[in-house]
C-alpha cells in the first residue's frame, strides 16, 4: 500500500501513514526517530517497506541522536526524515539550534507529532514555537491528503532553502484516518557522498559548520525570507467563505476541520470565512493582510498556546494604518481555551458568542443525566498494568521493601508504562515524574542531601529504553558524585509503551535485522555502580535483594528487574502457568486478607466474584505469570506449569 | 474493649511510638510484617475489626478484666502482680542443658513440657543474622538452640500466630512482658470467634527492664564484630554498668550508657517487669550466678513446675522475702514510671481517645503515689 504505483488511487490512510507515503513519494532514503505517541507509526510504516523502497530506517537511542543520524544523510546529499513526539524536540533542540545554522543539503524534514490534551503524554508541549526560535519554516497539514502532499513538498522546500523544514502533526491527524489520493512513486537509488573539500564558507561543498556564526545566521534568515515568498502563493493556504465576512476564522491543522464543522452547525457560512493556513511560520504577510482587510472581527482557532494569534497580531499591528481597527478573538480574550484539545464545541461556543447566534447545545439536564449514567452504569475501568505485567510485580516488591525499610523512602519515576505507578495500579509508589531519564537525575540530587539532614532512602526507576535514552548520563553523574541512591531498571525487553519498538538492548533493529545488543548490566558495572539482576516474578527474592540494596547506603547501586513485557511478541503466545483459585481455600471476606488479590494487587486477570464471595481467575485475559499465587496468604491461588 | 482494625493499630500504636514490635499482629494477615524488629504495615486494609487490634498489648489492656479472667481477682498493683508462689530455681540434671543464660530454668521447663506432652510445640526466640526471630520448636533437643537473652526487640508472638496457623494446638510460648500480655489477650478470644479454642498450653514470661531497637543494636554489635557469632549477651549486676558480649573467640564489654540510647520509645511506657500475665515468670536473681527467680502464677503453671521439680528437670528452693526485695523495688519502680508516662500522655482510662491501659483509678493512684 505504501509503495503503490497506482497514481491517483484513493486509499483510506491513517495520518501517520499518509505522512510516510508522502516521504516515500518524495524519495526519502533515511528515516530516524525515537518512539513516542502519537508519532511512532511513521517510522514503523517506513520500516515495514525499508527493504523494498531502499530505505534506511532506524529507531535511534534518543531524539537528539535521531536528528543527528538524519542530518548525516542530508549532509551526504540524501533526503532524510526525522520523527518524534512533541517533547522529543526539546531533547533534539541543542543539535537543532546548530543544524539550522549550518544548513542542510539533501531535503531534510523534522516531523514532531504534538499531543494536545496530553492523551499519551505527561506534558502538553508545543513544538511550533521551536520553528520560530530556531528560525525554520513550519508546515501544518489540515487533513490527510495534505499530510501526504505537504510531507512531499517539505522535502522540496528544504532543498530549495538549504535548511531543515518542520512539519507538525497532532494526535487527531496522526491517529485518525481519511481518504488520500496517491501521487507518483518512483523508487530512488540514492547516492551518498559527503563533500567537504569546497570553500569553508560554501554551504554546498565546504565543511558543515556553524561558523562564522553571524554570517551563517544572516544566511539562515535569508532562507526564511525566501520561504515567505514561497508561502504567499502556497496552495496549502486556502480561504473559503464570503468575500467580506463578518467574522474571519484563521486556523490551521486539525482545527481547520473543527472550524468548518462549527460554522456549518451554526449555519453561519454566509457570515463567516475560514482562512486555513498550511504554512504557519513564517506567516505570509501579503496573504494575511488581504484577508485581515476584509473582516473586522478575527477569531484564531488553534490548539494549546496562541502561536498563530500572537504572530497575526504582530502583523496586524505593523499594518495598523492600512487595516484599521480589528477586534481579535482567541486564546487571549478567553474565546478559545489555551489548554487541552480543541473540538467543534469550543469553536461553536466562540463563533455563536461573537456573532450572537443563539445555539442550543445539549440541554443541561440531559447532559447531567448522561454524566450520571456514564458514572453509575458503565464499568469502572481505571488505568492499570496489563495482566501479567512485570511492573506490577516489581512495584509490589519495591513498595513493600521501602515500607519495611521504614525510613520513608520514595521512588523517583520516569517515562514509560511504569509511570502509572503514580496510581494505585503501582501502589502509588512513584512520587516524582517528569521527563525521560529525569527520575535518575533527580534521585542523584536527592542522594546528595544527607548533609542537610535527609535520611530517606532514594530510589529511581527507569525502563530499559529510557535507560539508554537519558538515564545513563544521570547514573554516571550519581556514581561519579557519590550520590546515595538505588536505580531500579525495569527491563521488559522493549519500548513497550509505544508498541514494542526495539532499542539498543534488543538484538535487532527497526527493520528486523540482527544486531549486537548493548548489555545494560555491563554498562552499569563499567560505570562503577554495584549492579545486580533479579526476576521481578520471584517476589520473595526480589524483595530481599531490594531490602539489602535500599539499606546499602554506599553510593549509587543498580538493580535490574528483568522480565519481558506480557505483550512482547515472544511471550504473548504462551502462558507459563495455568492459574486457578481453589474455592475451598479462598475464604473471601472471611479471610483476614481483606481481598488482597483483587483489592490491592489488582491484576485485571483476578476477578472478585461478589455473588460467591470469592476470588476467581479470568482465564481469557490471565497471562499466566503466576505471581498472584505467591501473593495469596491462604495459598488458594494455584498455578501449574504449562507443559510445552 | 472495643475491637478496632488495622488503621487504628497503625495510627494509635505504630505511628505513635507505642509499638513494642512483639509480633502479635504479624502473620495473621498479609498486611503486618516484622522487619528488623519493627512492625510494619504494608498497603492498606479496610476491615474495621481485626485480631491485630484485639491482641495488641498497646491497644486497651484492661488490667482488671485480664486479671480477673486469669487469676480470679482484680488487678492489685502489687510489684509482682498475682502469683501463687516464688522460688529460687535452676535447671536440674535431668534437663541435661549445656547452654543457658544464668540458671537454665526456662529451657528446662520447656524441655520438660515438650517431653511430657504438656505442649506440642514451643515458640522461642532465635537469632537470624543478629536479629531476634521467632522459632517454633517441637523436639526437646532443639530447645537449647535458642537459649540465652537476646535483648533486642523480637516479634516472638508472630511465631505463636504461625504455630496456630500450622495447626499446633498446645503451644508453649516464652516471651517478654509485652509478648506475654498479647498472648494473654489472645487466649481470651477478644473477637468472640465461635470456633475458638485456647491454643496456649503454657506461657512463660521473662523479666524485662527494656529491650533494644533491633536494627540499631545489631548495627552496634556489627560495628564490633559479626553479631551472628555471639554466644552470649549479659548485663552483670551493678556496679559493672556494662553489657558483656561473648563470642566463641573473645569477649568484650559495651558501656550500658551506650546501650541505653538504643531503648525504643515504646519501652518507656511499659509498667510490667515480671510478665504478670504468664503462667510462670522467670528472670535474673541478682547476685546469684546459678539461680533464677521464678514466679508461679497459675494452677496449670504450678502443676507443670512441680512435676518438673519432682522429675529432676528443675531444682528449686523456697525464697526469702528479703531475697526478692530488690526485684520488688525495681518492679514497682518500673510500674510507677511506665504508668506515669502513660497517664501523662492521656493513655490510661481515656474517655475520648484510645487507652493503652484500663485500671481501677484507686489502684492507679496508689501505684503512682508510693506503692501497694
Amino acid at each position: 500500500m505504501l509503495l503503490s504505483k497506482n497514481e491517483g488511487k484513493e486509499l483510506l490512510l491513517m495520518g501517520n501513514q499518509a505522512i510516510a507515503r508522502g516521504a516515500i513519494e518524495a524519495g526519502v532514503n533515511v528515516a530516524a526517530g525515537y518512539p513516542g505517541t502519537p508519532s511512532s507509526e511513521i517510522i514503523e510504516n517506513l520500516a515495514s517497506v525499508a527493504g523494498k523502497a531502499n530505505l534506511y530506517v532506524e529507531w535511534s537511542v534518543n531524539e537528539k541522536v535521531s536528528l543527528e543520524v538524519a542530518a548525516a544523510a542530508s549532509f551526504a546529499g540524501l533526503r532524510s526524515l526525522c520523527v518524534m513526539k512533541q517533547n522529543g524536540v526539546n531533547v533534539a533542540s541543542d543539535f537543532l539550534l546548530h543544524l539550522v545554522l549550518s544548513g542542510t543539503r539533501g531535503g531534510m524534514v523534522l516531523i514532531p507529532c504534538d499531543d494536545p490534551g496530553a492523551i499519551s503524554s505527561v506534558n502538553e508541549g508545543e513544538s511550533r514555537y521551536f520553528a520560530r526560535i530556531m528560525e525554520i519554516p513550519l508546515l501544518e497539514p489540515g487533513d490527510f491528503q495534505e499530510a501526504k502532499d505537504m510531507t512531499k513538498w517539505a522535502f522540496e522546500l528544504s532543498e530549495e532553502l538549504g535548511n531543515i523544514v518542520m512539519l507538525r502533526s497532532v494526535t487527531r491527524l496522526s491517529h485518525a484516518s481519511g481518504n488520500v489520493k496517491l501521487g507518483n512513486y518512483e523508487p530512488v537509488q540514492g547516492k551518498a557522498n559527503f563533500r567537504f573539500d569546497g570553500n569553508l564558507l560554501d554551504p554546498k561543498t565546504g565543511p558543515v559548520i556553524t561558523a562564522p556564526v553571524p554570517m551563517r545566521h544572516n544566511q539562515q534568515q535569508g532562507k526564511l525570507k525566501k520561504a515567505i515568498e514561497l508561502f504567499e502563493t502556497s496552495p496549502f493556504n486556502r480561504y473559503e467563505g464570503p468575500e467580506k465576512p463578518e467574522l474571519l476564522i484563521i486556523t490551521s491543522s486539525a482545527c481547520y476541520l473543527y472550524s468548518r464543522e462549527a460554522v456549518k452547525a451554526l449555519g453561519a457560512e454566509g457570515r463567516t470565512g475560514i482562512l486555513k493556513l498550511g504554512t504557519t511560520w513564517p506567516l505570509p504577510p501579503e496573504l494575511l493582510k488581504k484577508h485581515l482587510a476584509a473582516a473586522k472581527k478575527i477569531l484564531v482557532v488553534e490548539e494549546v498556546l496562541p502561536f498563530l494569534e500572537e504572530n497575526i497580531k504582530i502583523l496586524a499591528m505593523e499594518n495598523i494604518d492600512s487595516l484599521g481597527k480589528i477586534s481579535f478573538h482567541g486564546k487571549n480574550d478567553g474565546s478559545i481555551p489555551s489548554v487541552n484539545e480543541m473540538n467543534p464545541d469550543h469553536v461553536i461556543k466562540a463563533v455563536s458568542s461573537i456573532l450572537a447566534i443563539p445555539y442550543d447545545s445539549m440541554p443541561e439536564d440531559y447532559e447531567k443525566k448522561g454524566m450520571i449514567l456514564s458514572f453509575t452504569k458503565s464499568p469502572n475501568r481505571e488505568l492499570t498494568f496489563c495482566p501479567g505485567c512485570p511492573h506490577r510485580a516489581s512495584y509490589w516488591s519495591i513498595n513493600r521493601a521501602l515500607t519495611m525499610d521504614g525510613r520513608n523512602g520514595f521512588v523517583c519515576g520516569d517515562i514509560g508504562c511504569y509511570t502509572m505507578a503514580i496510581l494505585p495500579a503501582g501502589f502509588s509508589t512513584i512520587k516524582t515524574a517528569h521527563s525521560m531519564g529525569s527520575g535518575t537525575g533527580i534521585a542523584s540530587g536527592f542522594g546528595k542531601l544527607k548533609s542537610f539532614g535527609m535520611e530517606q532512602p532514594v530510589v529511581s526507576v527507569c525502563g530499559d529504553s529510557t535507560f539508554y535514552h537519558a538515564a545513563m548520563p544521570a547514573l554516571v553523574n550519581a556514581v561519579h558524585n557519590g550520590s546515595d541512591m538505588l536505580l531500579v531498571i525495569l527491563d521488559n525487553s522493549g519500548t513497550a509503551m509505544t508498541g514494542f519498538q526495539p532499542h539498543p538492548g534488543i538484538p535487532s533493529d527497526a527493520t528486523g535485522n540482527e544486531l549486537p545488543a548493548v548489555d545494560i548490566e555491563g554498562i552499569c558495572r563499567s560505570i562503577g555502580a554495584k549492579t545486580y539482576t533479579s526476576d521481578p516474578f520471584d517476589i520473595a527474592g526480589t524483595e530481599k535483594q531490594l531490602l539489602e540494596l535500599i539499606e546499602d547506603n554506599s553510593g549509587a547501586r543498580v538493580l535490574i528487574l528483568k522480565q519481558p513485557c506480557a505483550l512482547s511478541p515472544e511471550k504473548k503466545k504462551e502462558k507459563r502457568y495455568t492459574v486457578s483459585v481453589d474455592s475451598d481455600l479462598c475464604r473471601g471476606e472471611e479471610c483476614g486478607c481483606n481481598r488482597l488479590c483483587t483489592r490491592v494487587f489488582r491484576c485485571p486477570g483476578l476477578v472478585w466474584n461478589a455473588e460467591k464471595g470469592k476470588a476467581m481467575i479470568d482465564e481469557i485475559i490471565c497471562a499466566g505469570c503466576g505471581v498472584c499465587a505467591d501473593i495469596c496468604p491462604a495459598g488458594a491461588i494455584k498455578r501449574s506449569e504449562v507443559k510445552p | 474493649m472495643q475491637v478496632k482494625g488495622s488503621k487504628e493499630v497503625k495510627a494509635s500504636v505504630i505511628d505513635s511510638g507505642l509499638c513494642t514490635g512483639c509480633g502479635a499482629c504479624v502473620s495473621l494477615c498479609p498486611y503486618f510484617v516484622s522487619h528488623r524488629g519493627r512492625t510494619v504495615m504494608l498497603f492498606s486494609c479496610s476491615r474495621d475489626q481485626g485480631r491485630c487490634h484485639a491482641h495488641c498489648p498497646r491497644s486497651e489492656v484492661n488490667l482488671d478484666k485480664l486479671s480477673s479472667k486469669f487469676f480470679g481477682e482484680t488487678y492489685t498493683g502489687s510489684p509482682f502482680g498475682s502469683y501463687l508462689e516464688i522460688q529460687a530455681t535452676g535447671a536440674g540434671e535431668k534437663a541435661d542443658l549445656k547452654n543457658f543464660q544464668t540458671a537454665g530454668t526456662v529451657s528446662a521447663l520447656i524441655k520438660f513440657a515438650l517431653a511430657k506432652g504438656y505442649i506440642d510445640s514451643a515458640v522461642l526466640t532465635g537469632n537470624d543474622s543478629g536479629y531476634g526471630v521467632p522459632l517454633i520448636v517441637e523436639k526437646p533437643a532443639d530447645v537449647e538452640k535458642t537459649a540465652g537473652s537476646k535483648y533486642s526487640v523480637s516479634p516472638t508472638v508472630k511465631g505463636v500466630n504461625e504455630a496456630i496457623n500450622s495447626g499446633l494446638k498446645k503451644i508453649g510460648a516464652v516471651g517478654t512482658p509485652c509478648q506475654v500480655t498479647a498472648i494473654a489477650k489472645m487466649r481470651f478470644n477478644p473477637i468472640e470467634d465461635e470456633n475458638f479454642r485456647d491454643p496456649i498450653a503454657l506461657s512463660i514470661g521473662l523479666f524485662c527492664t527494656w529491650a533494644l531497637r533491633a536494627s540499631d543494636f545489631t548495627a552496634l554489635l556489627r560495628s564490633k564484630g559479626d553479631p551472628s557469632v555471639i554466644k552470649k549477651l549479659d548485663i552483670p549486676p551493678p556496679p559493672a554498668s556494662v553489657m558483656s558480649v561473648e563470642t566463641g573467640s573473645r569477649s568484650y564489654d559495651i558501656p550500658l550508657e551506650e546501650i541505653r540510647t538504643l531503648i525504643p520509645e515504646a519501652c518507656t511506657y511499659c509498667h510490667d517487669m515480671t510478665a504478670e500475665f504468664a503462667d510462670i515468670s522467670v528472670g535474673v536473681f541478682e547476685g546469684k550466678k546459678r539461680e533464677n527467680i521464678t514466679i508461679i502464677r497459675t494452677d496449670r503453671g504450678r502443676k507443670i513446675f512441680r512435676e518438673a521439680v519432682s522429675e529432676g528437670y528443675i531444682t528449686a528452693r523456697e525464697i526469702q522475702d528479703s531475697e526478692t526485695e530488690p526485684l520488688a523495688d525495681a518492679a514497682l519502680n518500673k510500674k510507677r514510671k511506665g504508668l506515669a508516662r502513660l497517664a501523662d500522655a492521656g493513655l490510661i482510662n481515656s474517655e475520648s481517645g484510645d487507652s493503652v491501659i484500663k485500671v481501677d483509678n484507686s489502684v492507679l493512684e496508689k501505684i503512682l503515689t508510693g506503692g501497694v
